[in-house]
């Protein structure tokens, strides 16, 4: 029983990670680049909500909808630093977005200060129980927020003429110019609703998690094992390698004890790398 | 060769200028940073610079070596000098192993793989702490000065120590470079395919030059180990202060170049420092800050980094003077 309650919890918070990891490769996707500052927007969408919270009072699972959009405006500045290096080689646009990593978090230390922040809520404690399981409801109604952003961005990308031209940009950059589509408009959009949708996953996460600027080094390696998992770019293998993800990372706290929790995530994502690099779900592009 | 007189100035400077700094100063101790972070970008180099292989997870044989000869002086009271070649050996192996997962990949996967390699092991020298110490760190014993122990009270033996370690590393990097072995990486670098097709095992070239990449930092970490006493699994396993320092020194000076990571390492080590000197007491963050904006600048200036910038720079100028 404690194996399927484990399953279940895992579920829960993996449909969390699918919504964080969707924002990664989405970036990959459209842009070719991996972007290693992605979860300091996550951080940055935590307080976008834990100050919407304690200055607004709106509960986190609300002020989720500010995060994204706050984050979205954010993420379009990537015109004035990512773009100058799309054609630059690999290390350039590692070491980019390290640097963005850098400042970002550094930023937050010096507005924020370090200390944890956390919100409350009424529901924070409560839990439903079905038959012999239970389900926090924190973690049900993360889950829920999650679902609906993820079936926002399917009718976004599938229905919108943006959300397609955005694929269309991902599948060949030089045939969507030639279709009329500015790539380069589409690849900032993606990067703001990468990062946005990224930032969205923190914040709705805040009901039962503290809040401070080093937060992101706790989702990084999650959110790209769960990216590595579904193949970079791939949207939909990040949806079932977040929950992949989830459920791992909640069993393995049934066998080892916490410190060692993210050592089997590392262990996966190397192991997904050396023997399927394109992911394990889908075609090899 | 036209550059000799220069680099046998420079080298007469780099042994006879701390005997006008105080042997225990601050000074000297950034100077002898900057030295060993020097050395560390030029171990990089060989497979970074050479093969193009970007990793972002040289701190795992930087740490293993710092934990190697420290457990064995700790447990076994041996010399960090026979500590030094155990680490060496251990860093090797770990390349080795490594060098399965990541030898098919190259770009984004390499570096991914590589950090992954070395929070793998930061996470196991914090958790194991019957062996490592874990989060509180690892005291190197205290022993009175002596070179057979490797340990000094003043800063100045360290300082030479670590300029001898630069020299024979850029040794090592200079004469792979000119060897059939250069040749290959450079070919892996050009292009893979067109690598195999000539007739290059590839895979066998890169490991090889990971291998003696990981030995020659395992056992750099030795001599850090010995410098600061004291080290915990986040200073020498360290993404930021190690991996990406390290890379990042050599990036800026100019990759796949000898005088590369030492132009990278005296501007970048020394900037750091005055940062923190000067910001770090105002607000937690701020020298970080400043190490970031520094970063990208450079990304955005020239990726190609300063020797490449100050080329360009120069060429301008002598195409300006005839006309």
């Amino acid at each position: 029983m404690a194996f399927i309650q484990a399953v279940l919890d895992g579920l829960m918070i993996g449909g969390v990670y699918a919504v964080i990891s969707i924002g990664l490769t989405l970036v990959f996707g459209v842009m070719g680049i991996v972007n290693f500052a992605q979860a300091e927007f996550l951080m940055l969408g935590m307080f976008v909500a834990y100050f919407a919270w304690a200055y607004l009072g709106l509960d986190p699972l609300i002020g989720s909808i500010l995060s994204f959009i706050v984050i979205f405006c954010i993420g379009l500045v990537q015109r004035t630093l990512i773009q100058r290096v799309m054609k630059a080689p690999p290390v350039a646009q590692i070491f980019l977005t390290i640097g963005l990593l850098i400042v970002i978090e550094n930023l937050a230390l010096l507005a924020f200060g370090s200390s944890f922040r956390s919100v409350s809520t009424s529901y924070q404690t409560s839990s439903l129980r079905i038959g012999p399981l239970f389900v926090s409801v924190p973690y049900l109604a993360a889950f829920c927020m999650a679902v609906l952003s993820g079936f926002a961005l399917w009718l976004f990308t599938d229905r919108s003429w943006y959300g397609q031209a955005m694929r269309a940009t991902a599948q060949n950059p030089l045939a969507a110019r030639l279709m009329g589509i500015d790539v380069e408009r589409m690849q900032q959009i993606a990067f703001g609703l990468g990062v946005g949708l990224t930032a969205f996953g923190g914040a709705i996460v805040l009901p039962y998690f503290t809040v401070n600027p080093t937060v992101g080094s706790q989702f990084v390696v999650l959110m790209f094992t769960a990216v590595v998992l579904g193949g970079l770019g791939n949207v939909v293998g990040a949806v079932i390698g977040g929950l992949a993800v989830g459920v791992i990372q909640s069993l393995s706290a049934l066998l080892f004890p916490i410190q060692l929790q993210n050592l089997v995530l590392f262990l996966v994502f190397i192991g997904v790398l050396a023997l399927r690099p394109t992911g394990l779900v889908g075609s090899s592009r | 060769m036209k550059y000799w007189p220069y680099l046998l100035a420079a080298l007469a400077v780099a042994v006879l200028l701390p005997l006008w700094l105080a042997p225990s100063g601050y000074l000297i101790r950034v100077l002898t940073l900057a030295l060993l972070f020097a050395a560390l970008g030029q171990a990089w180099n060989i497979v970074g610079g050479l093969a193009n292989q970007i990793s972002l997870g040289h701190a795992a044989f930087f740490g293993l070596g710092a934990y190697t000869s420290t457990l064995l002086l700790i447990n076994f009271g041996l010399s960090p000098w026979i500590g030094m070649l155990a680490a060496a050996g251990i860093g090797a192996l770990a390349a080795f192993v490594l060098s399965f997962p990541t030898m098919r990949l190259s770009g984004h996967y390499f570096a991914l793989a590589t950090l992954a390699f070395s929070e793998v092991l930061r996470v196991l020298a914090s958790s194991w702490g019957s062996v490592t110490g874990g989060p509180a760190g690892l005291s190197v014993p205290f022993s009175p000065d002596s070179l057979l122990m490797l340990q000094f009270k003043s800063t100045r033996p360290y300082y030479y120590i670590i300029l001898a370690a630069l020299l024979f590393v850029t040794a090592i990097f200079v004469a792979i470079r000119r060897s059939a072995l250069g040749y290959r990486l450079r070919a892996v670098k050009e292009s893979i395919s067109a690598a195999e097709v000539i007739g290059v095992d590839t895979a066998r070239v890169k490991v090889i030059a990971s291998v003696i990449s990981a030995a020659l930092t395992a056992a750099l970490g030795v001599i850090y180990a010995q410098l600061t006493y004291f080290f915990d699994p986040d200073s020498v396993f360290g993404i930021i202060s190690i991996s990406i320092r390290i890379a990042l020194i050599t990036i800026l000076g100019g990759v796949g170049t000898a005088i590369g990571p030492i132009i990278g390492s005296f501007l970048i080590v020394p900037l750091e420092e005055l940062a923190n000197l000067l910001l770090s007491s105002r607000a937690a963050g701020l020298s970080q800050l400043f190490f970031g904006i520094l970063l990208i600048a450079i990304i955005l200036v020239q990726p190609r980094g300063v020797l490449v910038l100050i080329r360009n720079i120069v060429t301008r100028a002598r195409r300006r003077k005839p006309s």
